[in-house]
């Protein structure tokens, strides 16, 4: 149980740093901003309540957005993502699989499901972040560039991420 | 009650996401500047045609009241018109003022400084202060044009100052409003020698380019100077009633420019 809880807090700070100190300040074109910190809602246990996520989604985005300087932008982009990740969860997997597993992680549900797991969270949390980071429908265009971009880059650098502090056992 | 708390309990986490999202959106328009300012301009949009719209359906609503007063303006007009002693410089007076009539589409009297909206424009005709008068009195002066809109300082309004005089021995003063009432607003700087009477009619001067001489202001309702002020004060009840202001005229003076011409050698 503390296990578990204190390896969520080291995970929580050290996303938050690498966001805002190293991926915020990199400059990867216009249209890609990659999402790191998106990484802790994603491995979250299976067995957090709807509220919890939602809190622990306010939580880390209000985090990211206190050293960026934009309250509520993450946050908000966060919040939908915690509110959807259930029902993608629900869409992608069938009741069976999900017995004896805790987290959705690449080392429990394998490469192929976490990359579609994983690309479908990061669409929806960057269309709301790009749309209220725009606030009109007529960049529609260029949010949905941006969200698509930014999307495949922060898989990309997600799975590398996972791949560097956590290798498979064979 | 019962139903509520089974509801609370079925969605409990549907209203916490909602109220979540409705924090961050709050947080992001009030910080950031660029989606503050697109914020307020789309409610302005949305609320500016919604007060079209309702002011629409209440105008068609009161066609009755606004018909019989119509017709109560018309016959006074009629009236004097009739009367023999219209003075003989009338004709040429009426070439100084034009007369442009408009629909109030929105009204505010409770806020500190209150405007009203009015569906004339630029395109009409209407510039900035010109003077706007009801059929009771006077409304206030124009303060921005737009192509077919135009927002009006009405007398209840904090920087709002007319110029009036004492129908009955021409003696000067301004009206002010202080935040208080819509039916009131207050007159200063009268001569200290003066004798106030309660009920004494205040008109325009017609020193100020905006209004003609002798429009309606209000009457005198309550003497609030004391001996030792330099100069008194009254309190003054408008003939004006804001709260349901329907039709006003915007008034142009044609001489304006020429006027004004000369005041800059002042």
């Amino acid at each position: 149980m503390y296990n578990t809880l204190i390896r969520n807090i080291i995970r929580f700070v050290a996303l938050v740093i690498m966001q805002v100190l190293v991926f915020d300040n990199i400059g990867f074109g216009n249209y890609i901003h990659p999402t790191i910190y998106v990484l802790f809602m994603l491995i979250l246990p299976f067995d957090f309540s709807k509220v919890r996520l939602l809190i622990n989604g306010f939580l880390i985005g209000m985090a990211v957005d206190i050293f960026s300087g934009t309250p509520g932008l993450n946050a908000a982009a966060t919040v939908f993502l915690a509110f959807l990740r259930p029902y993608v969860i629900k869409l992608t997997t069938r009741q069976s699989d999900l017995e004896g597993k805790n987290c959705p992680t690449v080392s429990e549900m394998g490469l192929q499901w976490f990359s579609v797991y994983a690309i479908l969270l990061l669409l929806l949390h960057n269309l709301v972040y790009f749309w209220l980071e725009a606030f009109s429908i007529k960049l529609l265009g260029l949010i949905l560039i941006e969200t698509l971009l930014s999307s495949i880059a922060s898989l990309l650098i997600l799975l590398l991420t996972i791949y560097l502090f956590k290798p498979i056992k064979k | 009650m019962y139903n509520l708390f089974i509801f609370i309990k079925k969605y409990h986490a549907v209203i916490i996401f909602i109220l979540l999202e409705v924090l961050c959106i709050i947080m992001i328009v009030q910080s950031l500047p660029y989606q503050n300012r697109k914020m307020v301009n789309w409610s302005n949009n949305i609320a500016g045609g919604i007060s079209k719209t309702t002011s629409n359906w209440y105008d068609y609503l009161n066609l009755k009241c606004e018909n019989e007063a119509l017709v109560q303006q018309n016959a006074l007009l009629l009236s004097r018109l009739a009367c023999d002693d219209v003075e003989a410089d009338t004709a040429c007076y009426d070439d100084v003022f034009t007369y442009i009539p408009a629909h109030v589409i929105n009204n505010s009297i409770y806020e500190a400084n209150n405007f009203i909206i009015i569906d004339k424009g630029k395109v009409d005709g209407i510039e900035p202060e010109m003077g706007v008068i009801g059929d009771n009195g006077v409304v206030g002066k124009v303060l921005n044009v737009s192509n077919h809109y135009a927002s009006v300082m009405s007398l209840l309004n904090s920087y709002s100052v007319i110029s009036c005089r004492f129908a009955d021995n021409q003696y000067v003063a301004n009206v002010v409003w202080d935040n208080g009432s819509y039916r009131y607003g207050l007159v200063k700087d009268i001569p200290s020698h003066l004798i106030i009477n309660i009920g004494d009619t205040l008109v325009t001067s017609g020193f100020s380019n905006s209004f003609p001489a002798d429009v309606l202001v209000g009457t005198i309702e309550e003497n609030m100077s004391t001996s030792n002020d330099m100069f008194g004060t009254a309190k003054l009840k408008f003939s004006t009633n804001f709260s349901t202001l329907r039709h006003v005229y915007v008034v142009k003076n044609n001489y304006r420019a020429e006027i004004d011409s000369l005041c800059i050698t002042h």
